[in-house]
């Protein structure tokens, strides 16, 4: 009997399978239709064909739960079921405790991995209010697997999917409005199509250019019997040897080349390549395998295709001549930054590029500020604090900065700060001109406390360290992040031992500080979507920077500070805390994912307003970012409240 | 058995298939003490021309299955009827159905018959459902001689049996489906009608089995107390 009745199931997914290659022909019941285009809201749905989606549908029950009601549970056995919620919320809960390890609500699916794994869930699934879940049985899901390829793509890859979904779409719009596949992603290998043009040491200068000249390019680079790169040859090196006027083009030209050229290997990526052409002040990149030359990538060949001069605006930043040259081509770096994004660059690279940009700025802000009121003779490092100190700059910023200078005692001390004051306080309101707002509350190395030898420095932080009133609480969350942009590194590296030294010995410290990460929640409620601010008649938004990075930040510098670790950038705390093993490696990487897209959310946000002439804000207001994006912030978010579950059991609070 | 043999004489056009299908149809079962799980329902709606239970016909039929505690898709049911002499009426801005439609429909018979047989032997359920248990039950007789002995539950006494303390009173359909918050898409069909009212009962299923209502059988009979009872103070 239940034999027969396996039978007939089986015959009636058959004959529903005939019958939808003809759904054309036959008018689809109306309550098919209705929920097909509920379901083609939501990915993959929007994506599956329209029988194929029908099909799904006909085979599909609706069923209800009541809150609390368990859909499923680690005790049921291997799942037989696929389920999509129609309407309310659904929740996991881990066994071991009754924390919610996600929530599941209108539109999505649940549970892919133990259906395809062929067990049972880990997690058991409730009902968190009133919910209907259309469920499909596995007969038809497999069916379904096997004829919709979008439906299969999602099946497998789950919510990693959905993020390169949100990847896709950034890139197709770069090539929308830039008609190119260029990315920053793309390897040099792909991007160095030509032949590198070569010769060898002893080749005569005359040789060498004409050979140039008719390739049509750059550089030449010198290499060795084993094809192994000597040295290269540019243009620029060109000029300098006619310049000189002592040019003897009949020369071999190995006197005459930048020796040891720098070189990536083909699998380095454009992004790498730019960085190091930024930050060397050079236009050519050798690319080199086994130890051979097989490629060069010129400067041109990076940015020709998105007119995204990144090292030309570095190189024109560091010879400004004026600082109102400087405040000139600030605009132009919002510029590269819109393209850059436009061109599907990660928030991880911008801010990498703003940083590096801002820094050359500072430079150079700081040579001519020198130039023109004179050396004070008292070497010194400019600091930086906070996001300037983790190096997690957008174009939005304002000064935390401070100077850093060696000093034998307090007289001493007292007598260089004044030679450094005068100098310190032009540079502040040079920035000030570049775009670089003044710090309200004077965290600004023109202001005397903020001048200081190291001993000073150090007792400082020591200060925080020991006392940890609210003050210095909000002080260590600037100035722990400190990193020298100009000047020697010394000092700063060992003010930074000490700190390290001192918070590890110091639970109290860390215990307050855990505290503090835990000030701002992200605004994901346990049972609700989002838990949003209404201010006054203002649409409910919410706050990307303060609610979703700051958690983030908070918490890495704590375990970084704790755990001994150097680095400041909060994704390189959070790979190192991993590696260190501190945190789990599937962790770091979740808010790793989760970080990268709430800022990179941020940044979006900032090109759109500057677009529209908006003031800039933080503020975001889900419901106007499409469903894919507001599904992944959430989830986002969540990352950032498990992050700071996780300090509260650290730190039992 | 001769009474109905002679109401059977009176049915007209029904060709040798339609009469044989007729005949084949099962019999009614009275609600049992099996669990409200295991019971197969028809939840039902229809479209009318009008709201006159002796001169109004049925236009169209709308029914979804709940089956297995569930709502079954595979099992849906709808069909409009053709009548020849519909003619365009206010209540068309009702139910939506103009003339082409239903002039477009199925045979009455044949759609009847094929709703019966989807019916099977299970009980009905429907939102005011003695109305529609007259409709319905006038149609059959009219097309089919056939006489409607279905058992049918009205949704509108279950929900406020089961919700006593639901502020609603003679609520309508979009009452109940406000007041549970349910998504319905674009009602503009019995069939959409159908499907609302059976998520509702999916929803009252629920209430009834946390109240230990755990029968078809028990829910008639917790129904015909509570009527009892709502009719009693005017006594």
């Amino acid at each position: 009997m239940q034999h027969d009745n396996d039978k007939n199931i089986a015959v009636t997914v058959m004959s529903k399978a005939d019958a939808f290659t003809q759904a054309g022909k036959t008018a689809v019941l109306q309550n098919i239709h209705g929920t097909l285009q509920f379901l083609q809201r939501f990915p993959p749905f929007n994506q599956m064909e329209n029988a194929h989606l029908a099909f799904l549908v006909e085979q599909c029950q609706l069923r209800f739960y009541g809150p609390g009601d368990s859909i499923l549970k680690p005790s049921g056995g291997p799942v037989d079921h696929f389920y999509i919620v129609k309407q309310g919320r659904v929740v996991g809960e881990r066994p071991d405790s009754t924390e919610t390890t996600f929530e599941i609500t209108t539109g999505e699916c649940f549970p892919l991995a133990a259906l395809l794994g062929e067990r049972a869930t880990r997690t058991e699934h409730k009902a968190a209010e009133d919910t209907f879940c259309l469920q499909l049985n596995k007969p038809a899901f497999i069916k379904l697997f096997a004829l919709s390829s979008p439906f299969r793509d999602f099946a497998l890859r789950g919510v990693s999917s959905l993020l390169d979904q949100v990847n896709q779409q950034v890139q197709q719009k770069a090539v929308e409005t830039l008609g190119t596949q260029y990315s920053l992603n793309t390897r040099l290998g792909e991007l160095a199509m030509r032949h590198p043009v070569m010769c060898s040491p002893q080749t005569p200068l005359r040789e060498a250019v004409t050979q140039m000249h008719e390739q049509q390019v750059g550089s030449i680079v010198i290499v060795d019997d084993q094809q192994a790169p000597l040295g290269i040859f540019t243009l620029r090196d060109l000029r300098q040897v006619v310049a000189d006027g002592t040019g003897d083009f009949s020369q071999a030209i190995v006197g005459h080349m930048t020796q040891a050229p720098f070189f990536l290997t083909p699998d380095h990526s454009a992004f790498d390549a730019a960085i190091a052409m930024t930050e060397r002040h050079i236009a050519h990149v050798c690319l080199v395998k086994d130890q051979r030359l097989c490629g060069v990538v010129s400067e041109r060949d990076l940015f020709s295709l998105q007119r995204v001069d990144l090292v030309h605006l570095a190189r024109t930043i560091r010879n400004a001549p004026r600082v109102d040259h400087l405040v000139a081509m600030r605009g132009e770096i919002g510029q590269l930054v819109e393209r850059m994004l436009a061109h599907g660059a990660s928030s991880t690279q911008i801010t990498h590029i703003i940083t590096l940009l801002n820094d050359h700025t500072l430079c150079r802000v700081i040579e001519l500020s020198l130039a023109e009121k004179g050396d004070p003779g008292v070497p010194f490092s400019w600091l930086c604090f906070g996001s300037e100190g983790r190096r997690e700059q957008t174009l939005y910023t304002d000064q935390d900065n401070g100077i850093l200078f060696e000093a034998r005692d307090a007289a001493e001390a007292a007598e260089l700060r004044g030679r450094l004051l005068p100098l310190a306080q032009q540079i502040n309101q040079s920035l000030a001109l570049c775009g670089f707002s003044l710090c309200k509350g004077n965290v600004m190395a023109g202001n005397p406390e903020l001048c200081l030898s190291r001993a000073e420095w150090a007792r400082r932080f020591a200060a925080f360290i020991r006392e940890a009133t609210p003050e210095n609480l909000l002080g260590s969350s600037i100035y722990f992040d400190l990193r020298v942009v100009w000047g020697d590194e010394q000092g700063c590296e060992q003010l930074r031992q000490s700190i390290l030294d001192q918070v590890a010995d110091n639970r109290l410290f860390q215990r307050m500080l855990a505290e503090n990460a835990l000030r701002q929640r992200p605004p994901v409620g346990r049972f609700r979507d989002f838990v949003l601010t209404r201010n006054g008649a203002e649409k409910a938004t919410l706050d990307l920077k303060v609610q979703g990075l700051t958690p983030f930040v908070d918490g890495a510098r704590l375990l970084a500070l704790a755990n001994g670790i150097h680095a400041n950038n909060t994704l390189e705390r959070l790979r190192q805390l991993v590696i260190k093993a501190v945190i789990e490696p599937l962790d770091g990487a979740a808010y790793e994912e989760a970080y990268h897209f709430i800022q990179q959310t941020r940044m979006q946000q900032h090109q759109l307003q500057s677009r529209e002439n908006q003031p800039y804000s933080n503020r975001v207001d889900p419901d106007s970012l499409n469903h894919l994006d507001r599904r992944i912030l959430r989830e986002s978010l969540r990352q950032a409240q498990r992050l700071q579950t996780s300090l509260t059991l650290r730190y039992q609070l | 058995m001769s009474w109905f043999g002679w109401l059977r004489q009176k049915t007209p056009g029904l060709d040798a298939a339609q009469q044989q299908r007729l005949a084949q149809l099962p019999t009614p079962c009275a609600l049992g003490d099996a669990s409200l799980r295991s019971q197969r329902w028809v939840v039902l709606d229809l479209e009318t021309s009008g709201l006159n239970l002796n001169r109004d016909q049925v236009l169209s039929i709308g029914a979804v299955v709940i089956e297995d505690g569930a709502v079954d898709f595979s099992q849906l049911f709808e069909r409009t009827l053709h009548r020849a002499d519909s003619r365009l009426r206010p209540s068309v801005l009702i139910h939506g159905l103009g003339p082409s439609a239903i002039a477009a429909g199925s045979d009455p018979v044949e759609a009847l018959l094929d709703f019966m047989a989807f019916v099977g032997d299970s009980p009905l359920l429907a939102f005011h459902a003695p109305f529609d248990q007259h409709m319905l039950g006038r149609a059959l007789k009219d097309s089919l001689g056939y006489r409607l002995a279905h058992p049918f539950l009205d949704v509108a006494e279950i929900a406020p049996l089961l919700c006593p303390d639901t502020p609603l009173r003679e609520a309508g359909l979009d009452d109940w489906i406000h007041h549970f918050g349910l998504h319905v898409g674009e009602r503009h069909h019995a069939s959409a009608d159908a499907l609302a009212t059976a998520e509702l009962m999916l929803i009252l299923f629920s209430r009834a089995r946390r109240q230990h209502i755990d029968s078809p059988k028990a829910l008639q009979e917790r129904l015909g107390q509570w009527r009892r009872r709502k009719h009693a103070p005017s006594f």
